[in-house]
């Protein structure tokens, strides 16, 4: 660095002004600069002024800023990391929404609050949050803590980079081609393409995009009015976010055409054919088919091999949607459960999932590797995607995205790779459907028990029967009161859902 | 059975994960934040793409490593990251590093939750609902709608997306194939989600309406009268407005109130950008920019630029309160939102998203906002306001630097003429020549790592330097050592 930027030694953010939160109440962030700072500037006669803002002042207090972050981790690591093992912890301390309200001062005022009360309401909304990383939470298909992916996510809050262009994000944009490279490994494409999103539904968002550019590329100028109708396929076990998308991107939820399941919760091939010939029939154009890996409540994996030969004959985009079980796929054990995915042209993937990568990590990974996600996606604004720019601006991927700023995502997942080496995050898949395992030999076991189905993933549901119901008939009036059971005991669904992580 | 053995006893070390935390943590202060923001640091260390690939080692192996190179790593990675939070970082509408929200960040990453239903995140859904109120009572609406959305580009989309259910209840379930052609309308200067939101909800670009701007680029009402009329006329159907408050390049704040006659006319919904120049209404000086804001249908505001509350924090605000949001994308998964919970499922408010999975963003706003208050904030938008002032002075005063037009906002935009072009305005290789300088000039700041400023062409004119001042720890000296630096920098070419 040339004398011009050192203009005086040492950080000086903050070290001469005095402590800004010494007393407790109420403390003014303007007042610092009002009272002291403002003061101190006028007398000293060199305050430099414009629109009656001091200039040549601090705003912010560094150091008790830094403090407070000191501080607030220490908090973090007292009361939930050091905690996150503890079974004797509770999961969540439980109040109805109106008295939350009234314990949490939620209120946003004038004047800003003194350290001490910023430190409590740290402490009251961790205190009233539910534990994911307690191992007794079972209630979402993603739970636990992991260390390094947690720091990964510490280290990118504190550098709060937006992954558009090389020159703001270096770093994040070279990992994030370097995890995408990666899983698509393991998918078992020689090469491709892809991108890290806010959530899986915005991936499967992306797909049925995609499928359909590639169907019609027109489409991304003219629309859809006036064409023939658009049709899609997926099975009446996918996830909801395929309905959500298809009314977003105006293709309309009535034209999603669900497959009937078999009592695995398995598409039925056989079926969707019956639908593509249907829909040719109507005269529509289906376009695409989604496929799913891993659903949501069964945990069911569709039979991609046979989805993919229907899709190869009547030429459609096949879209697998392994946002929950794509993890699977590090397993030799068990990445036989997504056999055929390689034929796949999309795929959606969410690391934060089972590797507890750290919400949100989701990827949609592209086969073709001719730049469609580019083409479909640029909008080549001049502001950001500069072509002078005096590196090669191919790097430069953000507009491949719909989004304009981004978060890095993929270098959680980077790092977490980093520590635990492909073995480790594959020891964290075989634990948890052992886990799985073991919890359906003990239901089996134990009376008032019944499963549902035989899980071939990490969802394991049952039915809790209590003693009162064990002798009644099977009938509607049996189900009524056990769904009632249900609700009585968990408020989730009327049957209970655990989904298993290594812990 | 042995498999059982293994599952008795816990899949991370606990002891080791804490450790590596903790010396992290001190890794992350020391060198992200304690010298991410030192002015005596660099801004950026330069590397090229194939030497930085090398140097970060990514390959992903089957092996873990130690602690010890992990630690190395992230120290590389924050060193050859570049420093949004310093002083001297001007490039995007984004800077700065502020402490609360920071913690507010960390406590987020930590306790790791979705915010779809009250049972999994009962104080984000409440705080949620709160800061979201604030928001729209800064806007000027005493009730209404919304949610947190990534980023303004989703928040303009949702707004289209509600705007054409309002307007053809039907789509949602018929989709758009089977509607008239339909047409919306923004600035020439708006930002380029609008034309990406378009391809993405199958309406189209070529249906996206440009309308012309002024000098200063503002929207001209007149022309988006005739716009409207011209389309009508040709037989597709206008739906949607939108109305940009802070332009990405210009900083520019279209005329509310001249187009929201026009879209009452119309019947058509008024949605307004204000993802960059929304913050100006916490500042009761600058606030003016945005008047009429109130009668917009829908409003896209990004607290994640300009109050440097970290990125994501992009607000979608509704005035409607008839549950329209709920309506248009809600699917009533019967596995997320059970409607026989043991509470208010009405608090379940992730049905109202696009999303399933959603990042908690409204608590790093509402620890920032409880430490510095409403004013706090204000003082915060009115520094920034006073810095462009004194920028815009001192570049009117100075030899070389010419200003692309009078800053409304807090972007200032200009060139720099090195000696060698000084005078030389007749010349017809004049502008070609003078485009070339800020490329060069960015190249140099960034090999030397003394600071970051954007440049781009725009409309006519040729490369200007974009400067944004966003960050509240910058002072006069940083804003003069800006000017010497491209003087210093761009002097030889």
């Amino acid at each position: 660095m040339d004398s011009s930027a050192r203009e005086r030694p040492g950080p000086r953010r903050g070290g001469a002004s005095p402590p800004l939160r010494s007393a407790p109440g109420s403390h003014r962030e303007g007042e610092m600069e009002d009272g002291i700072c403002k003061q101190e500037m006028l007398q000293k006669k060199n305050a430099v002024l414009v629109d009656g803002v001091v200039l040549n002042g601090p705003i912010m207090d560094s150091k008790a800023g830094e403090k407070f972050v000191e501080e607030a981790c220490n908090i973090i690591m007292e009361k939930v990391i050091q905690k996150a093992d503890d079974v004797t912890e509770k999961v969540c301390e439980w109040q109805d929404p109106e008295t939350l309200k009234q314990i949490l001062d939620l209120e946003m005022r004038d004047a800003g609050e003194s350290h001490q009360k910023l430190l409590q309401l740290c402490q009251d909304v961790i205190q009233y949050s539910v534990k994911t990383s307690h191992p007794r939470f079972f209630n979402q298909l993603y739970a636990g803590i992991d260390y390094y992916s947690l720091v990964a996510r510490f280290i990118t809050e504190a550098l709060n980079p937006s992954v558009y262009t090389y020159e703001v994000s270096p770093v994040f944009l070279l990992v994030e081609e370097a995890v995408i490279k990666k899983m698509i490994e393991f998918i078992g494409w020689e090469e491709g393409d892809g991108i890290f999103n806010p959530g899986g539904s915005v991936s499967n968002m992306y797909a049925m995009n995609l499928a359909r550019y590639k169907f019609c590329p027109e489409i991304k100028e003219k629309g859809l009015s006036g064409l023939p109708r658009l049709v899609l396929f997926t099975s009446e076990e996918c996830h909801y976010s395929m309905k959500k998308a298809a009314s977003f991107l105006g293709i309309g939820t009535e034209n999603v055409y669900f497959i009937k399941a078999d009592e695995r919760g398995k598409m039925i091939p056989e079926e969707l054919e019956k639908q593509v010939q249907r829909a040719r029939k109507e005269g529509s154009a289906p376009f695409l088919v989604c496929a799913t890996a891993g659903t949501t409540v069964l945990g069911a994996f569709d039979p991609l091999d046979k989805i993919a030969d229907i899709c190869e004959k009547h030429g459609l985009w096949l879209h697998v949607d392994a946002s929950w079980g794509g993890s699977a796929l590090i397993s030799r054990k068990h990445c036989r459960l997504l056999h055929g995915i390689h034929r796949a042209d999309s795929v959606a993937w969410n690391p934060h999932k089972m590797l507890l990568a750290g919400i949100q990590c989701c990827a949609l990974l592209v086969k073709d590797n001719s730049g469609l996600l580019k083409k479909c996606y640029s909008a080549k604004a001049a502001y950001l995607f500069q072509q002078d720019k005096f590196y090669d601006v191919s790097y430069d991927t953000g507009d491949k995205s719909i989004q304009c700023s981004r978060r890095p995502d993929a270098f959680k997942f980077w790092l977490m790779w980093k520590a635990l080496g492909t073995t480790g995050l594959e020891e964290r898949v075989n634990r948890a459907l052992a886990l799985a395992r073991y919890l359906v030999e003990e239901i089996k076991k134990r009376e008032g028990f019944q499963l549902l189905l035989e899980p071939e993933y990490a969802n394991v549901c049952f039915w809790y029967i209590p003693p009162s119901l064990r002798k009644m008939e099977d009938g509607p009036e049996f189900w009524q009161k056990l769904h009632q059971v249900s609700c009585h005991i968990s408020s989730v669904i009327c049957s209970l859902l655990i989904y298993l992580y290594a812990r | 059975m042995a498999e059982s053995s293994w599952l008795e006893r816990p899949g991370l070390d606990k002891a080791a994960g804490e450790e590596f935390l903790r010396e992290a943590f001190q890794v992350l202060l020391d060198e992200a934040v304690r010298k991410g923001t030192d002015v005596t640091e660099k801004v950026c260390d330069w590397k090229e793409p194939q030497e930085l690939r090398e140097l970060l080692d990514l390959e992903l192996r089957s092996s873990g490593e130690l602690p010890e190179r992990l630690l190395e790593r992230c120290r590389d990675v924050i060193r050859y990251s570049v420093k949004t939070c310093h002083p001297r970082f001007f490039n995007q509408l984004f800077s700065g590093l502020d402490h609360h929200a920071l913690a507010g960040r960390l406590i987020t990453e930590t306790l790791n939750t979705s915010q779809y239903t009250y049972e999994i995140a009962p104080v984000f859904v409440l705080m949620e609902e709160v800061v979201l109120a604030k928001l729209r009572e800064l806007v000027g609406w005493s009730s209404g709608d919304g949610i947190f959305c990534p980023g303004g580009s989703i928040s303009n989309m949702y707004a289209m997306n509600v705007a054409r259910f309002h307007h053809f209840p039907e789509s949602r379930q018929k989709g758009s194939w089977a509607l008239p052609r339909l047409a919306l309308f923004t600035s020439r200067e708006s930002h380029y989600s609008i034309q990406k939101g378009a391809a993405f909800l199958g309406i189209g670009t070529d249906n996206v309406h440009l309308v012309g701007t002024d000098e200063r680029g503002k929207m001209i009402p007149e022309e988006l009268e005739k716009e409207i009329q011209r389309v009508k006329a040709e037989g597709a159907k206008p739906f949607f407005v939108c109305a940009t408050c802070g332009t990405t390049v210009l900083g520019a704040f279209d005329p509310l109130d001249g187009i929201a006659d026009i879209c009452q006319r119309h019947g058509l919904w008024f949605h307004v950008d204000a993802a960059w120049g929304g913050s100006a209404l916490l500042s009761s000086k600058h606030r003016h920019l945005l008047t009429g804001i109130e009668r917009a249908d829908s409003v896209a505001w990004n607290p994640h630029k300009m109050l440097t509350v970290g990125l994501q924090c992009s607000a979608f605000l509704l005035r409607d309160t008839s549950g329209l949001l709920q309506r248009c994308h809600g699917a009533g998964a019967t596995y997320l939102f059970q409607p026989d919970k043991f509470y208010d499922v009405t608090y379940d408010t992730g049905d109202k998203t696009l999303q399933c999975g959603r990042r908690v963003d409204c608590l790093k706003l509402w620890l920032l906002w409880k430490a510095a208050g409403t004013e706090g904030l204000a003082r915060r938008v009115e520094r920034a306001f006073a810095y462009t002032r004194y920028l815009a002075k001192e570049v009117k005063r100075r030899d070389g630097f010419q200003l692309v037009l009078e800053p409304e906002f807090i972007n200032l935009c200009f060139w720099f003429v090195p000696p060698s072009l000084r005078g030389r305005e007749g010349s017809p290789d004049y502008w070609p020549r003078l485009g070339k300088v800020a490329p060069a000039i960015k190249e140099r700041m960034m090999r030397k790592g003394s600071m970051m400023v954007g440049y781009q062409p725009h409309g006519a004119r040729v490369n200007f330097f974009r400067q944004i001042v966003t960050n509240p720890t910058v002072t006069k000296d940083d804003l003069d050592f800006f000017l010497d630096e491209i003087e210093r920098l761009g002097q030889d070419l």
